[in-house]
């Protein structure tokens, strides 16, 4: 208590220490870093956290940051509730 | 003292690393083509029994087991035994599970078989009422890809392995019967032994020095919820459909069913995939259809003739090696496949007889093993 914390995604609760932290360990790609921290992983899916992780990341690194790779978005675009997934009529 | 290059930064690679430099072995490259993990392993849903129906995947699925339960507590993972649950839902599945069970008895693998009631103490949230039966396999359990995998390879870094990301291995450079090395991205890198543990990328490598592995790459589909609070412990299947759902550590539903594949095709996203596999378990949760989906994406099991992996030395090459072809079970085996690799190079022979039987020549010489149990 007493400490500001700053947050980079705050879906999963990640801050800029742990970031810092898992770049030490050798978790340099943001790939490695959103399995590592659950950064993007949450119901946003990466729209508010991952620029902001880019942004972080480059400075470290001293990478440009179009030169990082973004972490491959997967379907759906938005959390869909399984319902309207799942197609009425037919079974298998 | 030998310097091997591991091929493949997966849970298999990883952990053959990480075997080695236990073992004392100071001078371990592994290579990877992208991120760690990025191949089969951050693909797969964790889970990890020993509930097959072959001698040879009981017997190591059972040492792997062990294993899962020293490391997960050595260096601090997440790895629950929270079972396995097989829903049976015909007399047919009923009896054939039944033997599958006294089978698995037999070899010191306590599963049994559990009525309605039980089923329901297991799987509170299910209606059960639509199986006859279900095996349980008590010592099955799950884990985190992620947290297992950087787990290995922050000890294994720690003993001095050297990852080497972003580094593609394109041939396997072999002289006289002999290996020499791995040709890179990067460059030519010298080594005594060569592991390849590259999953879907195996064929191609092995193709280099003329081996013909017999692996084909076949897409499989899985998705997952957002998370709730913790409903069940065990990975369920049914049986019926191949379907299996299992909550993952932050309580998540993870979920995947069989689609019609072709081998070879490449893992694209389909229409389908999704509403089969919400149907399936919405028959047996019916609360399903109200759980909201995150993500769903594509990987690969890595097949082979009688769905065993190929493990060992690759025939008229001194000092290479093969681990792959797990079809669908390569996480939960990566830990024995790490000790049985280790023992090959260091010693020449693996640890136990089960890891014998399965070497890449074992198809040549007419030695198949049938695995009939595969999920997913």
């Amino acid at each position: 208590m007493g400490r500001l914390k700053a947050y980079v995604c705050i879906c999963e609760g990640v801050t800029v220490e742990d970031v810092e932290r898992a770049l030490e360990e050798g978790f340099t790609d943001l790939e490695l870093l959103k399995r590592r921290l659950r950064v993007g992983m949450g119901p946003c899916q990466g729209r508010y956290c991952i620029p902001i992780l880019v942004s972080i990341v480059s400075r470290k690194l001293g990478v440009r940051p179009e030169d990082l790779v973004l972490p491959k978005v997967r379907p759906p675009l938005v959390p869909l509730k399984a319902s309207l997934l799942m197609e009425e009529g037919s079974d298998d | 003292m030998t310097s091997v290059v591991v091929i493949g930064g997966g849970m298999t690679g990883v952990s053959v690393a990480h075997a080695l430099a236990r073992r004392g072995v100071s001078d371990v490259k592994v290579l990877e083509e992208g991120y760690l993990g990025g191949g089969s392993t951050f693909k797969c849903a964790g889970g990890i029994r020993a509930s097959f129906s072959s001698e040879e995947h009981v017997v190591l699925m059972m040492r792997s087991i062990d294993l899962w339960a020293r490391l997960s507590e050595e260096l601090g993972f997440y790895y629950e035994r929270g079972g396995y649950v097989w829903l049976l839902s015909s007399e047919e599945q009923v009896t054939r599970f039944r033997e599958l069970s006294r089978f698995h008895n037999s070899l010191g693998l306590p599963t049994r078989l559990v009525d309605a009631e039980e089923l329901k103490e297991l799987v509170p949230p299910i209606d059960g009422q639509r199986a006859l039966a279900a095996l349980f396999d008590p010592m099955a359990g799950k884990a985190s890809p992620f947290e297992a995998l950087h787990a290995l390879y922050l000890d294994a870094k720690r003993m001095g392995v050297v990852f080497a990301q972003g580094v593609r291995a394109s041939k396997i450079v072999s002289k006289g019967g002999t290996v020499l090395g791995v040709e890179t991205n990067r460059g030519f890198i010298r080594a005594e032994s060569v592991v390849v543990a590259a999953g879907f990328g195996t064929r191609e490598l092995l193709e280099t020095v003329g081996f013909n592995a017999p692996l084909e790459n076949v897409p499989h589909h899985a998705l997952i919820t957002e998370p709730y609070e913790e409903a069940f412990k065990p990975l369920v299947v049914d049986v019926a459909t191949g379907a299996y759902i299992v909550q993952a550590k932050h309580g998540n539903f993870l979920m995947g069913v069989e689609v019609e594949e072709q081998a070879g095709s490449r893992p694209i996203v389909r229409a389908d995939f999704a509403p089969k596999v919400l149907r399936v378990w919405s028959r047996w949760f019916s609360w399903l259809p109200n759980a909201v989906v995150l993500r769903y994406w594509v990987g690969h099991y890595v097949m082979t003739p009688d769905h065993h992996p190929i493990l060992g030395p690759v025939p008229g090459v001194e000092g290479l090696y093969v681990a792959a072809g797990f079809s669908g079970h390569g996480f939960m085996m990566a830990p024995v496949v790490g000790e049985e690799l280790a023992s090959w190079i260091l010693s020449g022979s693996p640890k136990s007889e089960h890891a014998a039987r399965l070497t890449p020549s074992r198809f040549a010489e007419g030695r198949m093993i049938h695995e009939k149990v595969v999920i997913g």
